[in-house]
């Protein structure tokens, strides 16, 4: 990915570096679903209706993220569009040398078939690919030693409300889409009965509260004093588990997992599905 | 709002009004989801699906005829791996029979399928039933 503001000081090897780190990310995040069979399957087959409307929500979502996790402190909307696109390049680029290599893609497919599945792979790694840019650490030595000098090295920003349940989205649609592909999230509901559901939730929104305010982790949240606990529970976990449960909904219906279903099986599959999917919310406002 | 220092987050301890309306909204929804989950809880008591086949359409193609089916589960119980046969018959004698297997068909739910017939089922009568099925 991009480093270099200007022509000016643009450095090759920086240039060349961010891009390995937009392909490692990809890797990381997006190899378990360039594994799965069913995403295959699913680039082959699913609705194309509903593989562009995921395609073209991608693009915002990698602008915002761009936005948000940032590249650099002074990114502007330019860049971040920029940015993007080269995320989504490198997502579709090497979804396809993973699928040529491990012969999945194979000559005498049809470019229906090839196209598809190289689209929805497409989605995942190029997520992989932002994250991976600011995640896998993206500092050369210069800017450390500029850190070093800073007379105040407390690092303050304030994320808005919104930019937290932004976040929460993309953490879950992260671990979402990571498993709803698979056969396995429908049988589990299939199996569940309706109390175990109730439990799924209850551990959903336990687990994601106490992933945030409890377990200390680095980055996690704090209230400011005399702030009872429910508040946070009632601003920032319920809305979180809210949005949870609606990317399940949403990946679920991409996926056709919900199509010709009853509305109480549509219900537990996005019970369980949101359990992952909360976990992803929660770890993702520690971390990005 | 939130405030990130050195790794550390504190939550604005004056939030803006839409973070409760939001955080209000959210908790009604989510209680309604446990209140209808809940209520499937005790009204759902079905052992076993209820499978019912029905025949939507046929059609002529390349490899013979075509009869769209679906399988309608009227219980609670979800099925797995339905056999379904559909069997061609005319004055009380079978012509034809055809299978095949649906992966699921969950409660209250319907599944689709095909099945191709060398036959033409004009004029004859056409029935679809499920075979078996397993539990998931």
């Amino acid at each position: 990915m991009a480093i270099a503001t200007t022509r000016r000081d643009f450095d090759k090897s920086k240039f060349f570096a961010g891009i390995a780190r937009g392909i490692a990310g990809a890797l990381l995040f997006a190899l378990p679903m360039l594994m799965t069979m069913e995403m295959w399957e699913l680039g082959v087959y699913m609705d194309r209706s509903r593989l562009l409307l995921l395609l073209l929500v991608n693009i915002p979502l990698l602008i915002i993220l761009s936005d948000r996790v940032g590249f650099e402190e002074t990114s502007t909307w330019r860049q971040a569009i920029r940015d993007a696109s080269i995320a989504y390049a490198l997502g579709i680029v090497s979804s396809t040398l993973i699928l040529v290599a491990m012969g999945v893609i194979k000559q005498d497919q049809s470019a229906h078939e090839i196209i598809g599945m190289i689209a929805l792979q497409a989605v995942p790694a190029s997520i992989g690919a932002m994250l991976g840019r600011s995640q896998l650490g993206g500092q050369s030595d210069d800017d450390d030693d500029k850190d070093d000098d800073d007379d105040d090295p407390v690092h303050e920003r304030e994320t808005s409300y919104a930019g937290e349940l932004f976040l929460m989205a993309v953490g879950a649609l992260f671990l979402n889409l990571n498993v709803a592909p698979t056969e396995e999230m429908i049988l589990l509901s299939y199996k569940m009965t309706p109390w175990h559901a109730l439990i799924i939730i209850a551990a959903s929104l336990a687990v994601m509260h106490s992933f945030v305010y409890a377990l200390s982790f680095k980055g996690s949240h704090d209230l400011a004093e005399g702030t009872p606990s429910w508040h946070a529970f009632v601003r920032f976990t319920l809305p979180g588990y809210l949005i949870a449960g609606l990317i399940s909904a949403y990946c679920l219906w991409t996926f056709h997992r919900t199509d010709d279903i009853g509305s109480t099986q549509i219900l537990m599959a996005v019970v369980i599905l949101s359990f992952p999917g909360a976990i992803g919310a929660a770890a993702a406002r520690l971390i990005l | 709002m939130t405030k990130v220092s050195n790794d550390k987050n504190i939550e604005n301890s004056d939030p803006h009004w839409i973070e409760w309306i939001t955080g209000a909204v959210s908790a009604g929804i989510v209680l309604a989801v446990i209140v209808w989950i809940g209520k499937d809880g005790f009204v759902d008591q079905d052992a076993s699906p209820n499978l019912e086949g029905i025949v939507l359409q046929t059609e002529e193609r390349s490899d013979g005829f075509q009869v769209l089916f679906e399988i309608k589960n009227g219980s609670s119980a979800t099925a797995s791996q339905v056999k379904v046969r559909g069997e061609m018959i005319e004055k009380q004698s079978v012509l034809e029979s055809v299978e095949t297997v649906l992966d699921y068909v969950p409660g209250h739910s319907k599944a689709a399928g095909g099945l191709i017939f060398q036959q033409n089922p004009d004029g004859k009568q056409v029935t679809v039933r499920a075979t078996a099925f397993d539990e998931p």
